[in-house]
């Protein structure tokens, strides 16, 4: 009996056995990963932490986000379908001719980056304040969310006002339009202003990239040129205000326009903020692949093939070279079909643009293999040789290869990449001195500081200077300044070219003044409201 | 008590024997081979009075006269002979092949089959695919219903995609759970096709149950070749093949080509085919020896391959070795077994590119530069165009390395020891495996090559890469079996525990700027792109463990009612911290309706009815929490320093797939044994499906989130018939076929709207156009686009308004369905035939019903004059010059359904002498693939269960039925070989 008994205990002792080793741990282990558990606690962390603040307005250099919206709906640039490419799905056919529909895909990236940098900034700062960081610091968060907040009043106009990180309810805007899109500027202006004292005074290499008081006073400029748009409201003396604050901070006009955007513009005296960009830490500058054609790595040199995609309207491009529109200096200058060079205004300025017949690096025609041969749909004008021609024939279906001047605004770089390395300007002083100069006229039609500041402009351009202003000159003139730098869109609204008709666009209502704000966003938050008529 | 009344029967039996009885003799052998059968019965019928047959198969039994005897042995048929006049009576029994006690390798054990009360399904090693296989999944390729194995094209070095029961989970894994030997998790990798025994399939949820969280997509269960005592045996075999392009895309010749309007004349005539393929040539060699004796038993075995690929400087050559050793000690009560397995593997990859852009080339194009002719650039002396997505193959295929080289390692160790001296029927078992696995890679760009700007990139040319990546887990399980007989009820109790433990690392470099291409990517560190901070380095490593315990119970009464139930609590780290333990319960139960009910010409017939619950687990780990990553560069204060930002919300409630399933099923054997087979018919909802669903920005931190949110209904019925039709000496005819048809719904995609566009077309030109449409309440597999009409006068082609508004908007409410990308049925049809000392086999699949949409045609089946001017044009009987606009709609998506031979084997079998050295000789012939029966004018008709996307890299299972550009050619084999046996 005893036996058997001390044999049923060691089975059951060689089964416990058998379990013993059970372990039931069920901890993650990290190797590649850092969690909110175990980063963001050093100061070092922290600071690394902010950059995300910067880092995500590296969305401005890209394709198919905000700078794509505003400028392929204006009359400056265009992509046109090119046979098979280029079309895709006609989302940048819509942008051009104002037909904007929620589900353009751009709407959503533009969208997404937007609220992207203000999640960021609310985030920052409430692990910030938590932390005691100086307010400094803080200040500059609460103007970047405030910059953030420009582009979406400028683009979709009532958008939800998300400013607090730990409140978790769901994001509503206003019901009614403008009732939001006030609320929205309000909220910049005042954020702006509170700031201000906060903010560093130096425009130093130490702030280069970073908001300063500058920085904000020039975007406050921008802010007020716009009010009546944005608001009903129009603030000229407070554009005048904010601009001379700017003045005093001690930029000036650079004697050379294109040093500005050259490869290197850390030097600029002209640059108020920029996002910085470089080939190596900072990729996603890619107009050199977006504008230039498929053989214009030849000429460049360049490590990948541009994707042939961005072209300036001919209309625009001829506000410089036409006499009539722009009086200056005469000389040769690209055309039409730039088959032989012809007389127009040579305005410094024509450094906006890569026009004309292409050379390779070896001094040799560019050539363009994929040209349309004589029995194509659209043939091309001058055959296999690459020439950047003004005239483009249609947006679709078959629009020339080689159609269209190009940005060349930034400089490229021999041998560059797909990532440029110059810095993308956000703020530029001759933008606040047009906009005094704006605010001036609109007080007072005869005003002669007004005319002072433009001629000023017109002749660091090398062109004649004006003999008074009226609208249409004004308006010119900031477009030629201003090229592709964000303005263009607003400043077609302001002055009432918006809805008028240019190249492939018919005339279109006012519903187009403001974009849709993109469907998926709607679907995902039923508390959204839909801008009027879309 | 029973000897008693032996006694008393046979003193009975006497006295009534006393009255007419005699003495028959005689001797019982088997039919096949001969020889005598000891311990054979026989009964004379109706009496108690029976004798067994000695060791020579003799018997001698006094029966009355007019007796009947009846013969019976345990696998035999059982004859019954009346004596007549006769005193010496010579039976040959025929084997029954039905009614051999098969046994199937069920979780964690092994059942009869007479007993299961799932759907399982067997694959013997004689039934596999015969021909060149190399990979086990192909082995059972169409021969399990409900079993999908395809890799479309052939691709030497592509995976299968193995699909159970159609698509159960679209987030999760969806790869069934491999087991080999008992180790969970198993690589296919590591067993050579030659080594495998049997294949068994866990079909529905109560046999997969005992899984718990890794079960939804099925088991498949691997058992290798082990040792039988008392015969050494050597076994050899070898294989030559030759593989040979079978399908292409349709695209012109140089003449045809001409006709288009607007193409580029660049005065060759190349077939940029014939330069880029090649007859694949492989052998393989397989020797394997086993044996033992008395309580020792192993199998020894190495494989060596060496394959060929049809794509110019492709291929592959492994070596495998196995060894199993199986040890009894300790009175025979203790049982130690140790299996070893190793792979090592050198391959060659190519690149689906060179395929794709040897169709899609201008035939007009020579392949080497030609300064006579204008418009073409001379890169490394091959002709080069400077248009959009276009390099010349040639030029890829010769310029561009692109290696690997794989080990594998498995290794397991496995204790048993019977305590019935303590606890009758008390078993408990140890075991400890681990596998490793390592892959390296290496890819060199020439300088002189135009592929991925090779020619350009960092400066000097020559682009290098070199990764590897290590994959280790460990395994340990322990558990107890009870086994006990009450009267006629047998119980068998099982419990355990299980802890797996997994790791993966791997590092990388690629660097581009060589001054050489001497060194290729083997002195990568000269890369002049390093020194200017450009190229890149990466690293990265995770883990993750599994830890469950689990117990079935098992019941037999009466060989008539079976139950089963088993239940798996499990726990995964991959889990959020509010859910990392989840149970996994079944329960299953079967009658055996012969044992009640005599049905005429019905042997065998069970009924059974299973449900039970498993899960699936995300792919990755870590995925619960709020992560950061590195957002590029910031520039404070003069200097670049890095930024860091969240990349993923935080989910802490993130938990496991689960998956309910129910089950009926019927086994069945008719006429004589001769046709057995099992229909089944299932219900599977999956709940909780791992999706990313799109969350306001504000306030989430990033715009999609994981979640627990999708729900899917998969239905579908099973049939599987297998019929001896003839069975003699001489001929022998067996056919079987296997049937399934599965149909899934979307119950639930997220919280609003249920609509997802998925799966974009690409470039050129039809970037943004989403081809399949996934929605609640409907079907998966949806292709969606517009329908053409017609064409107008300037090429564009006409899509019809579905909306109403009598104008086609360029958006959804003028889409439909196009296509369905699933399959109506699936067949698989074996036929096997043996005369004498020949055999002959032959494997047909089909699957009829599923659509595809053929990528070629959308974006190159018209004239649109850069298309034209760029590459070269499609030429199906669809080709209509007047289309002048590339866009995809619904003329693009075909019908798929094929039926090919997928096999065919003539095999001949060497007359052996008794005795002989060489105890087994056969030669054999076979081919695979020799044709297809499709409307398909795509590369392969095969059935797409996931979307690659438009550059490779993806498995999206939401989008199935689509034909990509990066498809690999088909392949013809035709093999040659010899098994022998010493």
């Amino acid at each position: 009996m005893k036996n058997t008994f001390l044999k049923k205990i060691s089975v059951l002792a060689l089964g416990l056995l058998l379990f013993a080793p059970a372990c039931t741990n069920l901890d993650e282990e990290l190797f590649d990963t850092v969690t909110d558990k175990n980063f963001l606690l050093t100061e070092e962390e922290q600071l690394a932490a902010m950059g995300q603040a910067y880092t995500s307005l590296q969305a401005l250099g890209n394709h198919a986000n905000i700078w794509s919206i505003s400028e392929l709906a204006s009359d400056e640039l265009v992509v046109t379908t090119k046979g098979g490419d280029w079309y895709d799905g006609g989302v940048l056919i819509q942008l051009h001719k104002h037909e904007f529909t929620a589900d353009n895909g751009f709407f959503n990236n533009a969208w997404g980056s937007i609220y992207g940098g203000i999640n960021t900034c609310n985030r920052l700062l409430y692990q910030f304040k938590s932390l005691g960081l100086p307010d400094e610091l803080l200040a500059e968060l609460r103007a970047v969310r405030a910059l953030w907040y420009f582009y979406a009043l400028d683009a979709f106009g009532n958008v939800p006002l998300v400013i607090d990180y730990e409140d978790v309810s769901i994001p509503s805007n206003e019901a009614d339009f403008q009732t939001g899109r006030t609320k929205v500027f309000n909220f910049v202006e005042s954020e702006l202003l509170a700031v201000m004292p906060l903010l560093s005074t130096s425009t130093g290499t130490d702030r280069y990239g970073r908001m300063n008081q500058a920085a904000a006073n020039a975007l406050l400029t921008k802010l007020y040129l716009n009010a009546e748009v944005y608001t009903g409201t129009p603030q000229w003396q407070k554009t005048i205000d904010a601009a001379d604050a700017v003045i005093a901070s001690g930029f000036s006009l650079m004697a050379s326009y294109k040093e500005n955007f050259a490869i290197d513009n850390t030097g600029s005296t002209e640059n108020i903020f920029v996002v910085p960009y470089d080939r190596v830490y900072a990729g996603g500058f890619q107009w050199v692949m977006m504008t230039l054609s498929y053989a214009s790595s030849n000429t460049y040199s360049l490590t990948s093939q541009p994707w042939n995609g961005y072209a300036v309207v001919e209309e625009f491009y001829n506000s410089y070279v036409d006499p009539a529109q722009n009086p200056g200096p005469q000389g040769d200058v690209w055309t039409g079909l730039a088959v032989a060079p012809t007389t127009g205004t040579v305005d410094n300025r024509l450094s906006n643009f890569v026009v004309g017949p292409q050379y390779n690096a070896d001094g040799t025609r560019t050539e363009d293999p994929g040209f349309e041969g004589a029995s194509s749909a659209a043939p091309d004008p001058d055959g296999i040789l690459l020439n950047f021609t003004p005239q483009n024939n249609e947006i679709h279906p078959n629009g020339w290869r080689q159609g269209g001047a190009r940005i060349g605004k930034y400089e490229y770089e021999k041998g560059g990449s797909n990532n440029m390395s110059n810095d993308f300007v956000v703020l530029r002083y001759a933008d606040v001195l047009l906009a005094k100069a704006e605010a001036l006229w609109r007080l007072n039609a005869a005003d002669p500081a007004a005319l002072a500041i433009v001629n000023s402009i017109r002749t660091r351009a090398g062109v004649d200077t004006f003999a008074a202003l009226d609208a249409n000159n004004l308006y010119a003139e900031r477009g030629r300044e201003m090229f592709a730098e964000l303005t263009r869109r607003q400043d077609q609204i302001r002055f009432g070219t918006w809805g008028a008709g240019w190249w492939e666009k018919a005339v279109s209502g006012p519903t187009y003044e403001i974009f849709p704000i993109p469907q998926i966003q709607i679907d995902a938050n039923s508390s959204l409201h839909q801008n009027p008529n879309f | 008590m029973k000897k008693y009344l032996l006694v008393m029967l046979s003193v009975l039996s006497l006295s009534f024997l006393m009255a007419q009885e005699r003495t028959v003799t005689g001797k019982v052998t088997d039919a096949e081979t001969g020889e005598g059968i000891p311990g054979a019965n026989v009964l004379e019928k109706g009496t108690t009075n029976g004798a067994i047959t000695d060791l020579d198969g003799n018997f001698r039994l006094a029966v009355s006269d007019g007796a009947t005897l009846a013969f019976t042995f345990v696998g035999f048929v059982t004859q019954e002979i009346a004596i007549g006049n006769r005193s010496v009576i010579d039976v040959a029994m025929e084997q029954d092949v039905q009614s051999l006690s098969e046994v199937v390798v069920i979780g964690y054990g092994v059942q009869d089959k007479k007993e299961i009360t799932s759907s399982v399904a067997s694959v013997k090693s004689e039934d596999f695919n015969k021909g060149m296989v190399n990979n086990p999944a192909q082995l059972i390729q169409g021969k399990v219903a409900g079993l999908t194995i395809t890799r479309p094209g052939g691709d030497p070095n592509g995976n299968y995609t193995i699909r159970l029961r159609g698509v159960t989970t679209v987030g999760a894994n969806a790869e069934p759970l491999i087991i080999i030997d008992g180790v969970i998790g198993g690589s296919l990798s590591t067993v050579d096709p030659n080594d495998i025994a049997s294949i068994d399939v866990l079909k529905d949820g109560s046999a997969s149950a005992i899984y718990g969280t890794r079960g939804s997509s099925g088991v498949i269960l691997v058992t290798t070749k082990s040792g039988k005592a008392g015969k050494s045996v050597v076994d050899y075999n070898g294989t030559v093949s030759f593989d040979n392009v079978a399908r292409t895309m349709k695209f012109m010749t140089a003449d045809e080509y001409r006709q288009v309007p607007g193409m580029v004349d660049l005065g060759s005539d190349t077939d940029w085919l014939e330069q880029v393929t090649q007859t694949g040539v492989s052998q393989i060699h397989n020797i394997s020896m086993s044996g033992g004796s008395g309580s020792t038993t192993y199998r020894a075995s190495v494989n060596v391959r060496d394959v060929g690929g049809i794509q110019i400087n492709t291929g592959f050559s492994q070596l495998n070795a196995r060894f199993n050793l199986t040890q009894k000690a300790m009175n025979d009560r203790a049982t130690f077994s140790m299996n070893l397995a190793t792979t090592t593997k050198d391959a060659s990859y190519g690149f689906t590119d060179v395929f794709r852009y040897a169709v899609l080339s201008n035939p007009t194009l020579p392949v080497m530069f030609d300064p006579t002719v204008a418009g073409l650039s001379d890169v490394g002396g091959y002709a080069e165009r400077d248009i959009f997505d276009y390099w010349n193959p040639v030029s890829i295929a010769n310029q561009s390395i692109n290696d690997g080289k794989d080990m594998r390692l498995l290794g397991s160790l496995r204790a048993e020891y019977d305590f019935s001296d303590v606890v009758d029927g008390l078993r408990g078992t140890i075991s400890y495996s681990q596998q490793r696995e390592s892959d390296m890679r290496g890819q060199y760009f020439m300088k002189t090559a135009k592929f991925q700007s090779a020619n350009l990139a960092g400066g000097l040319g020559g682009i290098a890469q070199r990764a590897t990546e290590a994959r280790y887990n460990q395994l340990f399980e322990s558990m107890l079996n009870y086994d006990q007989s009450f009267g006629n009820t047998d119980l068998a109790l099982l419990g355990g525990y299980s802890y797996q433990e997994f790791f993966t690392e791997g590092f990388g470099m690629r660097g581009a700027g060589f001054i050489t291409d001497a060194f290729t990517y083997n002195r990568i560190q000269e890369a002049q792109q390093f020194n200017r901070g450009e190229g890149s380095v990466w690293s990265y490593a995770n883990s993750s463990r599994l830890v469950a315990f689990f117990g079935r119970a098992n019941l037999n009464i009466g060989g008539t009612y079976f139950l089963s139930a088993s239940v798996r609590q499990e726990g995964s780290t991959k889990f959020g911290e509010n859910n990392k333990w989840g149970l996994f319960p079944a329960v299953s139960a079967g009658v055996n309706i012969t044992n009640l009910v005599n049905i005429g010409g019905v042997e065998s017939l069970k009924l059974r009815a299973g449900w039970g619950r498993t899960g699936a687990t995300p792919n990755d780990s870590y995925l619960s929490f709020l992560r950061y990553q590195g957002v590029g560069s910031a520039y404070v204060d003069g200097s670049w320093k890095p930024a860091y930002g969240p990349s993923s919300n935080p989910n802490p409630d993130l938990a496991w797939e689960t998956k309910d399933e129910l089950d009926f099923g019927l086994d069945f054997g008719v006429m004589g044994g001769k046709i057995t087979g099992t229909v089944d018919w299932y219900q599977r909802v999956t709940s909780d499906m791992l999706l990313y669903v799109n969350v306001p920005v504000p306030p989430n931190l990033v715009g999609q989130t994981l979640k627990n949110i999708g729900e899917l209904k998969n239905t579908g019925f099973e049939l599987s018939v297998n019929w001896n039709v003839i069975q003699t000496s001489d001929f022998s005819y067996t056919t079987s076929v296997n049937f399934s048809t599965f149909s899934t719904t979307i119950i639930n995609l997220d919280d609003e709207g249920g609509v997802l566009y998925r799966a974009n077309m690409g470039s050129p030109g039809q970037n943004d156009t989403e081809l399949v449409r996934v929605k609640e309440g409907e079907k998966l597999g949806q292709l969606w686009g517009p329908v053409m009409e017609g064409v107008d006068a300037n090429g564009v082609p006409i899509f019809k308004d579905l909306s109403g508004d009598n104008s086609y908007c360029n958006c959804d409410d003028d889409r439909t369905v196009i296509g369905q990308g699933l399959p109506d049925f699936t067949i698989g049809w074996n036929n096997s035939l043996t005369f004498k000392s020949f055999d002959f086999n032959m494997f047909f699949r089909s699957a009829i019903g599923h659509d595809l949409l053929n990528s070629y045609r959308g974006f190159y089946e018209n004239t649109e004059s850069t298309t034209v001017s760029s590459w070269n044009i499609v030429n199906t009987a669809a080709y209509d010059p007047n289309i002048k606009k590339a866009v995809v709609n619904s003329s693009h998506v075909e019908k798929a359904s094929y039926f090919k031979l997928d096999n065919a084997t003539f095999g001949y079998t060497l007359p052996s002498k008794e005795g002989a050295a060489i105890r087994r000789a056969r030669i054999y012939v076979s081919s695979q693939n020799p044709f297809v029966l499709t409307n398909y004018t795509g590369i392969d008709p095969e059935i797409r269960y996931v979307d690659s996307g438009e550059n490779g890299g993806q498995q999206d299972p939401l989008s199935p039925g689509i034909e990509r550009r990066n498809t690999y050619f088909t392949t013809r084999t035709f093999s040659m070989g010899i098994n022998l046996g010493f």
